[in-house]
């Protein structure tokens, strides 16, 4: 096993370095520098601005300067919000968006597992039938179209819930972005899920396990999830990724000071450093996820060789 | 004697009149009846955002000052309201309509002809080649995709042709592990060893032997790659990068009538119903032609 974690670390060192370069190289050559203005700056700041940030430099010693930086947690300062640097800006939005990111994963893992479950042991009732129809309206109505109704619906015609706001992270302020953010994830699993579940649910060993005597509420809770839970470890990278970018939504509607607004603030504005902050925080996140995802196939399917 | 002899030119007439896969596959799509409404609805939703402007008495870009913000009304000829500039909400929609679709198609295009030639290349020839360019995808798939483009349309600029080339680009990777996958079954079969034999060359093979073959999988997989580019699209326009005024996709409108919502519901309401429509009748139809074309396999 721990041999197997190594060799995924080892392809996943070199694999981060690609994206990393990326980021940078993209961020270089893009017209239009952080410091390009309407109005030209009398040439000497521009130089001592250009050597503050190394722009001087060339490319490649750039590059080296950022992996150093890098490499003991630095991002370099951000070049828009001047008395900020990358990681101040990263740490004070990452509570923000690992809270939404985290409750939403397990909101939709939850959820969609269970109503997928049930989905299949009662295939073809109106119970079958409910579910697939909201989790076809969770992939049909994208999270930028879901988000507003439910502010509109619940925040404004209801009056139940706070339209926006981040509001020290009170519970009642987080359940529509939740919501607005794992329903498309909620929907796509439970309908892997209903899937496995059925294949699983006429295979042998539970034909087996049934005509030992078993109460069928056993049989699914020790034989059924675990060998349909599979495809949904599986799916595990994609939805986070699926949950990273719909955050960056998620949190611009309902007014969040995560890491995705500062994302799409920094894009706007050119701010290489803090978009290749967000980026490779982003990218190495996603590569640790699909390690644990392999982990754990491992552990739940003895037939995985590693 | 006579009669004998019309039996039996009927029975051979019907004997070789065979019914070909895609006949067949034709037939199961018309049995589905969600597939054959979505297909009439998106005909409709493609057909009126084509021509439907020009029956309309107002143009996209037309500014009003005089009538901002109007509710839905068939009195003004404003048949799904204005929006804060006094333009007409439907001709919007419509004109949207077209954008979008069209970004869908050319960025699906796009992504299946990258995704085609890569992954067969990469399936037909095998070995460290193979290795090479499946590691190159790994590495692209654990990427965020739409930080990605966000990083293209940054770097070159928000330029409509340049946004389907840069989702285009971003969406060929399922598609060349999935013709990578088939192409690594079909190179085993005789015909494509037989063709070896004839001494064809191996572009040629790919060409003619083995894309022809993978036409299903492309198909279904282009059907349902159209919505997710759609929304991609919306998703970057929404953010204010994409499609910049005064052209219009459904995710501009969206976007802005997602910030008057509180005073003006049609601006969100309408254009997020139009791509609702589409995006579940293209579904639809990418579930029916998959049971139709490959019932076993899926």
């Amino acid at each position: 096993m721990i041999k197997f974690i190594i060799k995924r670390l080892i392809i996943a060192i070199p694999t981060l370095l690609i994206i990393i370069a990326f980021g940078f190289i993209m961020m270089r050559i893009a017209p239009g520098g952080p410091f390009t203005n309407e109005r030209a700056l009398p040439p000497e700041i521009e130089r001592n601005i250009q050597e503050a940030y190394n722009l001087n430099k060339p490319i490649y010693e750039q590059f080296f300067i950022y992996i150093k930086n890098l490499s003991v947690g630095d991002f370099g300062p951000s070049f828009k919000y001047k008395d900020f640097t990358v990681k101040e800006l990263i740490v004070s939005g990452l509570p923000v968006s690992a809270t939404l990111g985290l409750s939403s994963i397990v909101v939709s893992l939850f959820l969609g597992s269970i109503l997928g479950i049930i989905a299949a042991i009662r295939k073809n009732t109106y119970f079958d039938y409910t579910i697939m129809g909201i989790s076809l309206v969770g992939i049909c109505v994208p999270s930028f179209v879901m988000a507003p109704l439910l502010s509109l619906f619940f925040g404004l015609y209801l009056g139940l819930l706070p339209t926006s706001g981040w509001n020290g992270g009170n519970i009642l302020n987080l359940i529509l972005p939740i919501i607005a953010l794992s329903l498309p994830q909620i929907a796509v699993i439970s309908r892997m899920m209903r899937a496995s579940t059925i294949e699983v649910l006429n295979s042998n060993f539970i034909r087996t396990a049934k005509s030992k005597g078993l109460k069928s509420s056993y049989i699914v809770r020790k034989h059924v999830i675990r060998a349909s839970i599979l495809p949904i470890i599986e799916y595990l990278a994609p939805a986070s990724a699926g949950l990273m970018t719909g955050s960056i939504i998620v949190e611009q509607i309902f007014g969040l000071p995560g890491i995705g607004r500062y994302f799409v603030v920094g894009a706007l504005q050119r701010d290489y450093t803090l978009v290749s902050g967000v980026m490779i925080l982003y990218a190495s996140l996603l590569i640790i996820l699909i390690l644990i995802t392999d982990i754990l196939r491992a552990y739940l399917d003895p037939r995985v060789k590693i | 004697m006579n009669k004998q002899g019309n039996i039996e030119t009927i029975e051979l007439s019907k004997t070789i009149k065979g019914r070909s896969l895609w006949v067949d596959a034709r037939r199961r799509l018309f049995l589905n009846k969600a597939a054959v409404i979505s297909l009439i609805t998106l005909v409709i939703i493609a057909t009126v955002s084509i021509f439907g402007p020009f029956f309309l008495q107002y143009n996209f870009s037309d500014t009003d000052w005089g009538s901002i913000y109007q509710p839905p009304s068939f009195k003004t000829g404003h048949y799904f309201g204005t929006d804060g500039n006094g333009r007409d909400l439907l001709v919007r929609i419509l004109h949207g309509g077209r954008l979008s679709l069209s970004i869908g198609l050319i960025a699906t295009f796009v992504s299946v002809f990258i995704g085609v030639i890569y992954g067969t290349i990469a399936g037909f020839f095998g070995g460290k080649l193979d290795i090479f360019m499946m590691r190159i995808v790994e590495i692209l798939y654990a990427m965020p995709y739409l930080i990605f483009v966000i990083i293209l349309m940054v770097v070159f600029g928000r330029n409509i042709y340049f946004l389907f080339i840069a989702i285009g680009a971003v969406e060929w990777l399922t598609m060349a592990r999935i013709v990578r996958g088939q192409t690594i079954s079909l190179k085993e079969k005789e015909f494509i060893e037989t063709s070896k034999a004839l001494g064809q060359s191996n572009s040629l093979i790919i060409i003619k032997h083995i894309i022809p073959n993978l036409a299903g999988p492309i198909i279904v997989y282009i059907t349902l790659m159209v919505p997710s580019v759609i929304i991609l699209e919306s998703f970057l326009s929404f953010l204010g990068l994409g499609v910049q005024e005064p052209l219009t996709s459904w995710g501009v409108l969206i976007s802005e009538g997602s910030r008057e919502m509180e005073t003006a519901w049609w601006l969100l309401i309408f254009p997020g119903s139009f791509m609702v429509i589409t995006l579940a009748s293209l579904n639809f139809i990418g579930d029916g032609l998959r049971d139709a074309i490959d019932p076993k396999e899926y």
